[in-house]
């Protein structure tokens, strides 16, 4: 399957390459952020919770419509983002698409190769700085530790959109995997895991509403993913699979001078050994966020956000993973929440400047998640702050 | 019943701020060669948000803007369109970045938005109401609330 990927990703690259070449008009975008950021009390960012420079997104994308049913999509992009994610260059997206249907009121397009993540709420652009609202998102859904599995899958996305009586439309479902490098491993298994994970499946599905003539959007996502893990030589771990089931709702309201977007999400998480033979855990993790952005003026944009995750609802605490641990895991690996300010600020049309403060109490969204890191992370409450300048084109 | 009258009175209160009437600032201008005389406001909506990207006849739609800080694109977005332009712009930023779609076509100025839609066969565009257009490859298209 592995292998197929990588060549219908080369056929489309060359695909791509030509067709340009060719092209008398191409569009080129992009963009390019860097910044310094700071994870005190916590390895979310480096080990030993310094200011760090690892802050760095850069991007380049182009399409080509090749006729009125097919267009070329790619976007190569270079991420530094510390331990949160594996850093590196790597291809976002790069799809042949299809237009299935068309009419004034509906349109239904395929696209086939490696496909973004339509579905959640900033999920679809959660690489390109100046689309976000803060630096770093919401972890209770936006973790970045599982960031290069949520990103999209290779494979096929069904994407219609449309208008009825009722308002408009978006449908979106994607069918795929994604292809799990060591370090993303590492991030959820922890560095002992010698072994091979594989992302078997991904299916996702998701439905936006926006009331005719309204400034506000309703959604529902859902998502199920499965894993297997190959035990390796000398690994502490063993044979296994791990099943995550996502029920996600959003609303998001727009005004003038505000907006405001509610995201929140039910996360099953089942386990069949990996931990060691004959584990099983059925766990229901529950987390969202309220978010509030305020337009000061046309250049200055304020933030405020509650963001809370607990991993299992029926242990808020986290009293049971310290039980069950012989006292070794803290009770605070159960939860994650974390309040953020920070402002946005627009230094020219096609630049800007982003910077934030956000007090975290909890553990539970730091890698690896598996196999809690208790040495690095032995505080309860830390910070993280970041200050990042983007520039898009 | 208690049920249907509170949620008709929220979306109510939630389309307040997006009801304008037909008098506007901004008309909405084609190619001549676009056979179409009037649209709604949700169609106008659907082809500067680049949902619709061909015209009934199935020939494609070229769809020309101008940067969100001019006077003329806030008037257009917010009177016409109903919509603040950071919506737009949040929109086309999601096409542009993620693939899904292709962003509209900026233009500097209002010369240059008459020029490009007098030039380019199934263009559409905006333009101020106080603008004398003398110009034979361009035409006003009604926007209807409807």
């Amino acid at each position: 399957m592995d292998q197929l990927i990588i060549r219908l990703s080369i056929l489309l690259v060359a695909c791509f390459v030509t067709v340009l070449s060719d092209a008398r008009e191409v569009k080129i975008n992009g963009f390019i952020a860097q910044g310094v950021t700071q994870a005190d009390g916590s390895n979310f960012v480096e080990d030993d919770g310094g200011i760090s420079f690892k802050l760095t997104e850069v991007g380049v994308n182009s399409t080509y419509r090749l006729n009125s049913t097919f267009r070329f999509a790619g976007q190569a992009v270079y991420l530094d983002g510390g331990n949160r994610y594996q850093q590196g260059a790597r291809v976002d997206y790069l799809f042949l698409e299809s237009q299935l249907y068309d009419s004034e009121q509906w349109s239904i397009k395929a696209q086939l190769g490696r496909n973004k993540n339509y579905h959640w709420l900033y999920s679809a652009t959660r690489d390109v700085p100046h689309t976000r609202p803060s630096v770093i998102l919401p972890q209770s859904l936006y973790f970045d530790a599982f960031r290069d599995v949520a990103l999209g899958v290779d494979g096929l996305a069904l994407v219609t959109q449309g208008n009825n009586s009722l308002g408009e439309w978006d449908i979106n479902f994607s069918l795929g995997t994604s292809p799990i490098s060591s370090e993303q491993k590492n991030n959820l298994l922890g560095r002992s895991a010698k072994g091979k994970l594989k992302h078997d499946n991904d299916k996702q599905f998701s439905v936006y509403w926006r009331p005719s003539l309204s400034n506000i959007q309703i959604g529902v996502a859902l998502l199920d993913a499965e894993f297997s893990y190959k035990q390796g030589d000398n690994d502490t771990l063993v044979n296994g699979n791990e099943n995550s089931q996502r029920f996600m709702f959003n609303i998001l309201y727009q005004q003038p001078n505000y907006e405001i977007a509610i995201e929140l999400m039910r996360e099953r998480i089942i386990v069949d050994s990996i931990l060691f033979p004959n584990f099983h855990s059925d766990i229901f993790g529950e987390g969202g966020y309220v978010q509030g952005q305020y337009f000061l003026s046309r250049d200055l944009t304020l933030l405020a956000r509650i963001d809370i995750y607990d991993r299992d609802r029926e242990n808020r605490s986290g009293r049971l993973i310290n039980s069950m641990s012989q006292g070794t895991i803290p009770n605070y690996f159960g939860f994650m929440d974390q309040g953020t300010l920070g402002l946005t600020w627009s230094l020219s049309e096609k630049m800007q400047l982003q910077a934030e403060y956000h007090r975290a109490k909890g553990a539970a969204r730091l890698a690896p998640t598996f196999t809690p890191d208790t040495v690095l992370n032995d505080n309860k409450y830390w910070t993280v702050w970041a200050v990042q300048v983007m520039y898009w084109f | 019943m208690l049920k249907s009258f509170v949620l008709s009175q929220f979306l109510f209160f939630l389309m307040i701020p997006v009801v304008y009437g037909l008098e506007t600032d901004a008309q909405v201008f084609v190619n001549a060669s676009v056979k179409l005389d009037d649209m709604t406001k949700i169609q106008a909506r659907r082809i500067f948000s680049m949902r619709q990207t061909s015209w009934p006849d199935h020939s494609l739609i070229t769809v020309y803007v101008m940067e969100s800080s001019h006077q003329t694109h806030k008037v257009f977005s917010t009177q016409l369109l109903g919509l603040f332009p950071y919506q737009l712009d949040r929109i086309w930023n999601k096409l542009v970045y993620s693939g899904l779609g292709e962003e509209p076509i900026k233009v500097k100025n209002e010369q240059e938005m008459l020029d490009k839609i007098s030039n380019t066969p199934g263009a559409i565009g905006y333009l101020l109401n106080n603008l004398q257009i003398d110009n034979a490859n361009v035409k006003i298209v009604f926007v209807t609330e409807g």
